[in-house]
């Protein structure tokens, strides 16, 4: 355990120095802003666009962290024989990714929550304070579906260069929303090809579980019931995924 | 540059700060055991196998200095890799202070300095060692006072708080040591260590090694820097082509009959050697007489028997073969029999291993 915290802290303080970071949230800052200077234009729905957009911009955030620092993560110490210094001391293969992933989920969640922050300051000037609670909620869930794709670039970034990493991920990220399209559509196709469809949309992470931007947008929260399958789904694939690392990583040369 | 230790000149011990390490009662194992280590490389695509190490099997006592000598591609990082289980050995067995190597155990109470040292850009040297402390299992506070020790002892003090990117190749190299001496390892694995040092720097990791041999540690490490391993080492492994050429401790290596002696005399009377010494020139110096022995290992009998007859004995020198002058013989054998470093060898690893 105190290996993983040591690597999980040592990865931290590496991304959040890097000018990567800085600028991710640069970004997400005028994503922010911009959400208040499209609201006149809104035709009064411009307090529900200001969240909608913000919501939007976290996620949009978490994503970018995840994949310009996640995507690389293990391979560029592979690159560079960083990875030597960690694994010549007592620290395990799955110490090691466990920790990579949780230094780059600590990282995005910082970034997440600390816009999350930004975000519940605007939209209480815009609708009040009964915003704040579902936009922590939201905010969180972005998180759990980050910490997925997280685990899964840490994968891939295990296994693969940076480039396919990148486009891995992305690819997990944007069928993530679609997989109860999916699902539906596998239904329709006969045959075979409707069943690996199904299947694949079980496999791959279905991402719009953690989706509340456009109840959020309406001052709705989600249930407790809903949060709790969320955590516990997130938990699962995050294991999953991060179990298949180590079983793939286990008998790496590290040359 | 900074010196990476202060000595007392006359004392040639470390003045400043506690020792790198603290002299520790020995396991009772070996410190390295490797038996019939080997490891091939496969070629993703062609799927064409390399042999980066063949069967090799040796062992370090605790305390040693060991040193892994050869040309570039001779398997000596390799073997340092499957040692710390960053490479999977394709053969073979292994155990570091008794423990199975490859597994988190084996590396408790082992530090590793890697060849060319990268580190990261974003820490400073403080924050590096810090974090290798805690990898090593030490508490914050415990890293914290180490690191911030080893900063100074290796004369990194004025550059503790620079991020590592900022870091020239020898200072990257003095953090590598500082990183590899963390947590006070029974068990050190050094890479090259004098890549990147000036002679100063060169000079002073030197005295640490022997300060860390003083105090119990054990030290193995790759060098193709013959001087450094001539002048450090208490055995030596001699690689070629994944392949183990010899085993042995400097004198054994270095002796076996090589060299010859040469000595001055004043002699008394007429001087004719018995049959025995035949072989021997005799030469004229002056008023005195120079004899020349092609094997310096009858010296001692010639001697004997020149004082038996009453002469007497003004100089006696015996040349010695130098670590140089064995490589260089060893690798030249090795391309006159058509690169079959077996056969240059010429006798098996284990006739020529010794002082096991």
């Amino acid at each position: 355990m105190n290996a993983i915290l040591a690597v999980a802290r040592g990865t931290f303080r590496e991304a959040v120095r890097d000018r990567v970071l800085v600028l991710v949230l640069g970004f997400g800052a005028v994503v922010l802003a911009m959400s208040r200077l499209l609201a006149p234009i809104a035709l009064g729905e411009g307090p529900r666009i200001t969240v909608d957009l913000g919501l939007s911009a976290l996620g949009l955030v978490g994503i970018a962290i995840v994949v310009l620092v996640g995507t690389q993560l293990v391979h560029k110490e592979i690159e560079r024989r960083t990875i030597h210094v960690v694994l010549s001391r007592p620290v395990s293969r799955s110490e090691y990714l466990v920790g990579k992933w949780a230094g780059l989920t600590a990282t995005m969640a910082v970034a997440v929550f600390g816009m999350g922050a930004m975000l519940a300051a605007i939209g209480t000037w815009v609708l009040g304070p009964s915003i704040v609670g579902p936009i922590v909620q939201a905010a969180f869930m972005i998180a759990c579906a980050n910490a997925i794709l997280a685990a899964l670039a840490v994968l891939f970034s295990s296994l693969s260069t940076p480039v396919l990493s990148v486009a891995y991920t992305l690819g997990l990220y944007a069928t993530g929303y679609w997989t109860n399209d999916l699902r539906i559509f596998a239904r329709q196709l006969p045959g075979l090809s409707g069943e690996v469809l199904n299947v694949m949309s079980y496999v791959l992470p279905n991402l719009d579980v953690f989706n509340l931007r456009s109840q959020v947008a309406y001052g709705e929260g989600a249930s407790v019931l809903h949060l709790a399958l969320g955590i516990g789904y997130a938990g699962a694939y995050v294991a999953a995924a991060l179990a298949l690392a180590v079983v793939a990583f286990e008998r790496r040369e590290l040359k | 540059m900074p010196s990476i230790l202060k000595l007392d000149a006359h004392r040639r011990t470390p003045t400043n700060g506690t020792p790198v390490s603290t002299v520790r009662p020995a396991s009772g194992h070996p410190a390295v055991q490797v038996e019939d280590l080997g490891k091939d490389f496969r070629h993703p695509w062609t799927r064409r196998v390399k042999t980066a190490v063949d069967t090799i099997s040796f062992e370090v006592p605790e305390g040693q200095t060991f040193g892994l000598l050869g040309p570039n591609g001779a398997g000596k990082t390799t073997t340092l890799r499957m040692l710390l289980g960053l490479v999977p050995p394709t053969r073979g067995d292994a155990r570091l202070l008794g423990r199975p190597a490859g597994t988190p155990e084996s590396r408790q109470d082992v530090g590793f300095l890697p060849e060319n040292p990268y580190f990261y850009d974003h820490l400073t040297a403080l924050e590096f060692l810090e974090y290798s402390g805690e990898l090593a299992g030490m508490s914050g506070k415990a890293a914290r006072s180490q690191a911030a020790e080893l900063v100074e002892r290796v004369g990194l003090g004025s550059a503790a708080r620079t991020r590592m990117r900022k870091y020239s190749k020898g200072m990257l190299q003095r953090a590598g040591l500082a990183h590899a001496l963390m947590g006070r390892p029974r068990l050190l694995f050094l890479d090259e260590p004098m890549t990147g040092l000036d002679p100063i720097g060169r000079r002073e990791v030197s005295d640490l090694i022997r300060e860390l041999r003083r105090d119990g540690v054990t030290v193995v490490f790759s060098s193709h820097i013959l001087h450094d391993v001539e002048t450090l080492c208490d055995r030596v492994a001699i690689l070629r082509a994944g392949r183990l050429l010899a085993l042995g401790t400097l004198e054994q290596l270095l002796a076996d009959g090589q060299g010859g002696a040469e000595m001055v005399i004043a002699p008394r009377g007429s001087l004719a050697l018995p049959p025995e010494f035949v072989g021997a020139t005799i030469e004229p110096a002056g008023p005195r007489t120079r004899i020349v022995l092609a094997e310096g290992g009858r010296a001692s009998a010639l001697v004997a028997w020149l004082v038996g007859q009453g002469h007497e004995i003004v100089t006696l020198s015996r040349e010695r073969r130098s670590l140089e002058d064995l490589f260089m013989d060893m690798f030249q054998d090795a391309h006159e029999v058509g690169g079959d470093p077996e056969r240059a060898a010429g006798e098996p690893v284990a006739a020529r291993e010794a002082g096991r």
